[in-house]
């Protein structure tokens, strides 16, 4: 509290301060977001905490996948576990929504929805709200909403491009934008294929086997009149990927081999009309299908060793009304439907849920230096208690250099299919997990037939997974100085009650575990989030400069209280000697890095050439308990903390763009915990467009 | 301000001194206090040629407190033993495990700092499917780390017994590997306990 106290008063002395008439400086003030409110609003005039990557600077980064540029973004961190998922303000990854254009991606594999699915060349941008907001979204979105808006066709144009880089890394995108009258479309081709790499020779099976991912996707709009238009968004993605593993020992290894696929489907019809000037309706639907296959044969004899699949399929109605109460009041109120089903080989049938929910988000202007938005979100779940989650946010103009704001929300996240219905057992490893409802009748059945060698905790006592809820606040301002410096920092507090969490519950003869689900009480995390741009212009050289750090704390209440009691202790690896734990010994929760930072330098000059340079800092964070007392407290229980260099180097001739980079500059690597980073790696780019000076081409 | 803190600590060094002069010039016998190490709780016999998997003797290792000695398995039926080791299971001899008044308490605290037994310590005995020091992972004395297979005795966790003769004794395991190892790898052998205890031989619920 007195650290947001301190905040407060040292922006109020700052705001005293008259400014001065500024200059031109950096354009983030301008952008417009669309997350926040599904209509355009100025970045500078939203009261949460938006952040906003903007395609040019996708590109300039030579990104290919949407992991590679969140990466380097303030305050996002990437967490592997069964794909690359991120965390937002200490958030786990299943906390954050994914959207393309406004609606939401699914198929998580161990809550993580893995971002390497998404290819970034159509991308516009990419709109980062953080906190739970805004009532348009409902249960996933507690850490916050990303939402990748793709290019909208306002010309007729194609771009096509070729990468190549390390590790037989091959990259071909088409996309094409068209438009005449009141018909526009677009269209995305892309795939992306790789060798894979091995940071582990010596064992068999690569890190990272080959794969190859196409992705199409395709916008129609059709504008009838003036006040009607129909759109029709469609995306299929489809990738295939080797598997290989060892489940011998090295002595007398034992190969199986086979191929994964997931393919994913999304078809979103959208029907926009308005009623005069002060009514618009839209009706949208959205169906999206995610599907995963796996195969796995004995290489000795050919025989199937393991074959799973899982389907998973959304679909949701909404209707949704924008009202223009008056000059400085909007209003927006939408009732929807979801229904999901999920049939897998890790579940016993096909298992559905389905939500009713209404949503109401007012925004009001009072003046023109003060803004609200107030929202309100009630969920309706079949299986579940309703949740009523009310939000608010201001901000608050307080002179022409420090704008203020602020947002509270409720959000929650009922627990998914996988914590109530899993039922899977890795035919690899031999460790299983059973969701909440299945374990205990699971665990039975194991110890009929001598599986259990003995019983960790009794699930019988868990009863039935309550929906985890936050409440969370953030505090922030944006100050702009006349010097040409945006700075925006953000506090941010989050009280998470009911945490799921898997436990292992049994040990099995083979040595594995079975896992379940349980409500960890609370959990809270805080921090602040800083950056700081500038803009320098020299002779039509552009040069920008941002500067970024979060600090973070995501703590465990309980473990708190048994320090604060006295009743957590450890041993002295070398004396044996139990000692208490203090308060200062308990870093906090698995995988969260105090401090992250990252230093960017994007720069371009008028004859075509670009630059940039990036290094990205993640401090040390726990990645798992050795000694026993269930917290990270000593040192080997640590990942070490490391900085990633990536560069690039541009050169745009007539229709052409040349690019060239090397990512991971320093060659950094940590195979044992951060396997998805695969060395140093060269690519380079070509990139033709035909643009609309030159139809007859397209 | 310093003399003040320093009054009660001088104070109760004197009282700790005095305390174990009184014993020292009673009839009773002084509290026994040893570290054992390297005990063997069913150690694999070779490997199970069909499975692959260790063999195991099924049998429990029986210790004496008072002794301090390990005791034959075939006087299993005797109090002259008062607590056993099989793997991570322990068990006092007491109630379906033996003849003895034996059981267990398994508190937390400081082995150190634990200088008698408070009211509310209740010992139980061992019976069909619960033992008084129960099994389990974070559930006795020990916890299971899945990422590494380790078994690691639960730092601040004291086992309190009642030895086969009613007498009280506190323990704490300190290392379930041979030779207690700094870093244990996948090759360290298990199974081989490493405790230290306090045996109070007359019957009061004191350890000094």
């Amino acid at each position: 509290m007195k650290l947001f106290l301190t905040f407060f008063v040292v922006l109020f002395t700052l705001g005293s301060v008259q400014a001065q008439e500024d200059s031109t400086w950096n354009e983030t003030l301008d952008e417009t977001i669309v997350t926040a409110t599904r209509s355009d609003r100025k970045w500078s005039s939203l009261p949460m905490p938006v952040t906003v990557i903007k395609k040019e600077q996708i590109r300039q980064m030579g990104a290919l996948r949407l992991n590679d540029v969140l990466t380097e973004q303030t305050g996002l961190l990437m967490v592997n576990d069964h794909g690359t998922g991120v965390q937002v303000q200490g958030f786990d990854p299943d906390y954050t929504l994914i959207l393309i254009d406004g609606e939401p991606l699914i198929g998580r594999t161990s809550g993580t929805l893995d971002l390497s699915r998404i290819a970034v060349g159509n991308i516009k941008q990419i709109e980062i709200v953080k906190g739970p907001s805004s009532s348009l979204y409902g249960s996933e979105a507690l850490a916050g909403v990303i939402n990748i808006i793709t290019d909208k066709s306002n010309g007729t144009n194609t771009d096509l491009s070729v990468r190549y880089g390390s590790n037989n890394t091959a990259d071909v995108s088409l996309n094409s934008q068209f438009r005449k009258k009141a018909l526009s479309a677009g269209l995305f081709v892309n795939r992306y294929s790789s060798g894979g790499y091995d940071l582990t020779p010596e064992q068999i099976g690569a890190t990272v086997s080959p794969f190859r991912n196409y992705t199409v996707q395709s916008k129609v709009a059709y504008a009838f009149s003036p006040e009607s238009s129909l759109m029709l968004n469609a995306r299929i993605s489809d990738e295939s990927q080797n598997a290989f593993a060892n489940i011998g020992t090295s002595e007398f290894p034992d190969v199986v081999s086979g191929v994964s696929t997931l393919k994913d489907f999304n078809l979103n019809p959208t029907f926009k009309t308005s009623f005069g000037e002060k009514v618009k309706l839209t009706a949208r639907y959205y169906i999206s299908n995610y599907q995963t296959n796996n195969i796995l044969n004995k290489e000795t004899d050919n025989s199937v060793y393991d074959k799973t699949f899982f389907r998973q399929t959304f679909r949701r109605p909404e209707l949704q009304t924008d009202f223009t109460l008056s000059e400085n009041q909007f209003l927006i109120v939408g009732i929807g439907m979801i229904d999901e089903s999920v049939e897998a080989t890790r579940y016993e049938g096909i298992k559905r849920y389905n939500t009713k929910y209404a949503f109401l988000q007012h925004e009001f202007f009072l003046k023109s230096k003060t803004q609200f938005i107030t929202g309100l979100r009630y969920d309706a779940h079949n299986a579940y208690r309703n949740q009523f989650s009310p939000k608010f946010s201001a901000s608050h103009e307080l002179n022409d250099m420090i704008t203020l704001r602020g947002s509270a929300g409720v959000g929650y996240k009922a627990p998914d299919f996988r914590q109530l219905f899993l039922n899977f057992t890795n035919s690899v490893a031999g460790y299983s997990v059973f969701g909440s409802q299945e374990v205990n009748q699971r665990l039975v059945e194991l110890q009929k037939t001598n599986q259990i060698l003995d019983i960790l905790i009794d699930t019988s006592t868990f009863g039935e997974l309550a929906p985890e809820s936050s409440l969370s606040v953030n505090l922030g301002t944006v100050i702009k100085l006349k010097s040409g410096y945006l700075a925006t920092a953000n506090l941010f507090r989050n009280d998470i009650r009911n945490l799921i969490e898997t436990q292992p519950v049994a040990r099995k003869v083979n040595g594995q575990n079975v896992f379940s689900y349980q409500n960890l009480r609370e959990v809270f995390t805080q921090g602040v989030e800083l950056d700081v741009n500038k803009k320098y212009e020299f002779n039509k050289n552009t040069l920008n400069v941002s500067v970024g750090y979060q600090y973070l704390e995501a703590k465990d209440r309980s473990v708190l209280e048994n320090i604060k009691a006295g009743n957590a202790f450890r041993r002295n690896p070398e004396t044996l000697e139990t000692e208490r734990i203090q308060k200062s010994d308990y870093f906090g929760l698995m995988g969260r890095s105090r401090h992250s930072a990252n230093v960017k330098f994007f720069y371009t000059s008028p004859e075509g050439i670009s630059a940039s340079f990036r290094t990205i800092y993640r401090g040390k964070y726990g990645f798992g308990d050795l000694n026993g007392n269930n917290i990270a407290d000593v040192q080997n229980e640590f990942v070490k903390g490391y900085l990633l260099v990536n560069t690039s180097l541009g050169y745009n001739f007539k229709q052409w763009d040349f690019q060239a980079g090397i990512d991971n500059l320093t060659n950094f690597r940590n195979p044992q915990f951060i396997p998805t980073l695969p060395g140093r790696i060269f690519w380079t780019t070509i990139r033709y467009r035909i643009s609309q000076s030159n139809p007859q081409k397209f | 301000m310093k003399i003040i803190k320093i009054l009660p600590i001088a104070a109760i060094l004197f009282m700790g001194l005095s305390s174990c002069e009184d014993t020292a010039v009673g009839k009773q016998e002084p509290v026994v206090a040893n570290t054992v190490e390297n005990l063997p709780a069913d150690v694999g016999q070779g490997f199970d040629p069909v499975t692959g998997r260790p063999q195991f003797s099924g049998k429990f290792t029986l210790y004496s407190f008072k002794d301090n000695t390990i005791v034959p398995t075939s006087d299993s039926a005797s109090a002259n033993w008062d607590i056993g080791f099989k793997g991570t299971t322990i068990i006092t001899n007491s109630g379906v495990s033996g003849p003895g008044k034996g059981g267990a308490y398994v508190t937390n605290g400081i082995f150190s700092e634990m200088k008698s037994l408070d009211a509310s310590v209740s010992f139980t005995a061992d019976s069909n499917g619960s033992l008084a020091v129960p099994t389990g992972s974070g559930k006795g004395w020990y916890s299971y780390n899945p990422q590494n297979n380790e078994i690691i005795p639960i730092a601040g966790k004291v086992i309190l017994v009642r030895t086969a003769d009613g007498n009280f004794a506190k323990m704490e395991i300190l290392s379930y590997y041979k030779d207690r190892p700094t870093l244990i790898t996948p090759t360290t052998a298990g199974r081989y306990y490493t405790f230290r205890y306090i045996y109070q031989p007359d019957g009061s619920k004191t350890f000094e």
